[in-house]
């Protein structure tokens, strides 16, 4: 009897340590690290108070968002997770979409998404997922889909005389020549360049932000899913044509080495996404936004993607992942819609988005509507490094007032092949 | 305490356990990476995927005799080196020489000329990007002064590589300058004054008295040197990124684009022994060379 009262006194500690473990482990303390490529400001600080409200309905979980560096964004991340302390989980750049979802540190989004209460998933749009998707599983959620387009000094417009790009578009007569143009009778009345390329990068790493536009515009483009190289088609090359005529034949772009930046005022256009927006807060310029120019072939409007994701070897996956959930809801997304355009229809054709950047206005704001709707995905592949590298040096090449554009656009397609086929 | 050692043993146990933090430092931090990159440079190592396959001495092969880029980037190494070293060491011999002169104010222009060596290699890179600009730039604003038209220094391939090597040896020279200043301080007299009083000529007295005297000092100054050179990275990122079509793609630089852009760490790996080797082969050569050179 004795024996019996002592093993039910054992059972009941036994199981009540147990039912108290368990609630422990529940609520024991979580801290998630994402990665991001933004610094301190008002997109960072909207991302803190979107982890605020997680936090207060899970008083366990501490979030942190940790800046790279753009430019080292990938090769950082990687070393990161290399390393004995990864993040839990961070954003991811389009164009190294399928070297991270062939790589397997990514983990499948879509059992979370699929379960979570009022997800709405139906409701992201299915051509923006794409890059993301493997079959039946998602390895990153596009929370940012973000069209280029031009930035303009309408100042500088109007005392060159010009129509306005978008009095031009109105007409549909925006197209990339009409750009050249104008360039061109900026710089000449005013000696300011015309046109300033995205972030100043073509001539380093970001060749493919002003160059993808302007050769789809002509009908040409990168290489296409089955691994074709299109760069030397003579679309295309027509396409680099115009722009290397702005730089080495009216002046009017930017040219290599130089550092003239739209938001100095040295330079009356720019290739650029809204979130660059910000950075004209002191601009002493009237500025606004247009279209990308239409091209023989039609639109040249083209899309930076980036997702976020959760890697496999983060020792808090679950919470992660119920994290990213909550941050892409449809709530959250409206709140992230003002920096980051969310590809969720519902979300674009509201009021509260064309009203949710405090620097434009509804009209400039429908620019991103139009521009997602008939945009294209920045190139990606799962060779995008090596592909970059090996490029990068020929089409240095590209850049002097000589230079033999077939000839620099065959040897990369030639160079490339291999890499492709992959 | 510790009755049972003799004196000396004790002596010489303190003497490890004084050399102890240092030892163990340098195993840790020096000996250990290096073995493993030798270990890693028989593996195929991918630092994304985290897969990791032994495969010998593939990656060596394939570098030796498949990777075209490899080629390329010897070349522009060894143009490199062979560019900033007899530079470099020219330069420094000659303000040496001007500097050891006793003048007044003569410090002034010491410090001048040792004051890029302490400067940040970052700001310095940047600011010399600035002044090699195309229309815009400084040095091309000057030479319009006197009627040249300079090029684009760093977006053209034959001019990218003379433009990091000159940047870089005005940034060094000061140290190789010192170095020799203080030994040329220090050269012994009388066999200069003997010399003149026999008649030699300035030149004379420096190819034949100054120069072999200071050979100790001008063969470590060309060690140094050369390794640096070898070994150049940050510059060469800040500057040029390797460009421009591969112009200024060094071994290192190289090796950083494996390891880092690609995440090829087993080759990268392969790489560094390769660096690792010739620097080892030079440095053993100017060795014996100096062995030579206190035979004389």
């Amino acid at each position: 009897m004795s024996k019996l009262k002592l093993l039910s006194i054992i059972l009941s500690i036994c199981l009540i340590s147990l039912v108290a473990f368990g609630a422990q482990a529940q609520d024991e303390p979580v801290s998630l690290r994402f990665t991001v490529w933004i610094g301190p400001g008002p997109a960072m600080d909207m991302l803190n108070g979107i982890a605020a409200d997680y936090i207060a309905e899970h008083p366990n979980v501490s979030i942190s968002f940790d800046t790279v560096t753009f430019s080292e964004y990938t090769s950082q991340l990687v070393l990161q997770l290399a390393g004995s302390n990864p993040p839990d989980g961070g954003w991811i750049l389009e164009n190294t979409a399928p070297q991270f979802v062939q790589s397997g540190v990514i983990t499948d989004l879509m059992p979370t998404l699929m379960a979570y209460p009022d997800y709405n998933f139906e409701d992201l749009e299915e051509s923006a997922l794409g890059l993301w998707l493997d079959g039946e599983a998602l390895y990153g959620l596009p929370f940012s889909t973000s069209p280029f387009l031009i930035i303009y000094n309408a100042d500088a417009f109007e005392a060159a005389g010009l129509e306005s790009p978008n009095e031009l578009a109105a007409r549909g007569e925006w197209t990339w020549e009409a750009l050249a143009a104008a360039a061109k009778a900026i710089k000449d009345s005013q000696g300011i360049y015309g046109f300033e390329n995205a972030d100043g990068t073509v001539y380093a790493e970001g060749f493919w932000s002003t160059m993808f536009p302007i050769m789809r515009a002509y009908g040409g483009g990168a290489w296409d899913a089955e691994g074709n190289c299109l760069m030397n088609s003579p679309e295309s090359v027509a396409g680099v044509q115009l722009y290397h005529d702005m730089v080495f034949v009216d002046g009017s772009a930017v040219p290599p080495g130089e550092a003239a930046t739209f938001a100095g005022g040295q330079a009356a256009m720019r290739i650029g996404q809204i979130s660059r927006v910000a950075q004209l807060d002191g601009a002493t310029f009237a500025w606004d936004l247009a279209p990308m120019p239409d091209g023989p072939a039609g639109s040249s409007s083209v899309i930076g993607q980036a997702a976020l994701a959760v890697f496999r070897n983060s020792p808090n996956q679950e919470v992660a992942l119920d994290f990213i959930a909550f941050l892409t809801n449809e709530a959250n997304s409206e709140t992230m819609s003002q920096f980051f355009p969310p590809a969720r229809s519902t979300v674009l054709g509201s009021d509260t988005f064309l009203n949710s950047n405090t620097r434009l206005t509804p009209e400039q704001m429908m620019l991103v509507v139009d521009g997602i709707a008939t945009g294209v995905v920045l190139p990606s592949s799962p060779n995008y490094s090596q592909i970059n590298l090996q490029t990068r040096a020929l089409f240095d090449e590209l850049w002097f007032p000589d230079a033999d554009i077939q000839g620099v656009m065959n040897g990369a397609c030639e160079m490339i092949a291999p890499l492709l086929g992959n | 305490m510790l009755p049972h050692l003799s004196n000396k043993q004790r002596e010489t146990l303190w003497g490890y356990l004084f050399i102890a933090p240092q030892t163990i430092g340098f195993l840790l931090l020096i000996v250990v990476p290096l073995l493993t990159i030798f270990v890693f440079s028989t593996e195929d190592r991918n630092l994304l995927t985290g897969q990791v396959v032994p495969v010998g001495l593939e990656n060596f092969r394939v570098i030796l005799q498949e990777d075209v880029m490899f080629r390329r980037v010897l070349t522009n190494t060894l143009t490199f080196t062979a560019g900033v070293v007899p530079l470099n060491i020219a330069l420094a011999l000659f303000l040496a020489s001007l500097l050891s002169q006793k003048l007044r104010g003569i410090t002034i222009f010491r410090v001048l000329f040792f004051s890029p060596v302490v400067t940040s290699a970052v700001a310095w890179a940047i600011v010399w990007r600035f002044m090699l600009q195309g229309d815009q730039g400084t040095v091309n604003q000057v030479l319009q002064l006197v009627g040249v038209e300079g090029p684009n220094w760093l977006r053209r391939p034959e001019w990218a590589m003379f433009s990091v090597i000159v940047t870089l040896v005005i940034k060094n020279v000061g140290l190789n300058t010192i170095i020799l200043l203080s030994a040329l301080t220090n050269l012994p007299n009388e066999y200069r004054e003997a010399a003149h009083v026999d008649g030699a000529t300035r030149w004379q007295v420096f190819r034949k008295i100054t120069l072999p005297l200071l050979a100790p000092t001008l063969l470590f100054v060309t060690v140094i040197t050369v390794i640096g050179s070898l070994k150049v990275f940050d510059h060469i990122m800040l500057m040029t990124a390797g460009g421009p079509a591969n112009a200024t793609m060094v071994l290192v630089y190289y090796i950083y684009y494996q390891a880092f852009q690609f995440f090829e760490t087993g080759y990268a790996s392969a790489l560094a022994v390769i660096l690792f080797v010739i620097a080892l082969g030079l440095t053993i050569g100017q060795w014996l060379l100096r062995g030579r050179a206190y035979d004389e």
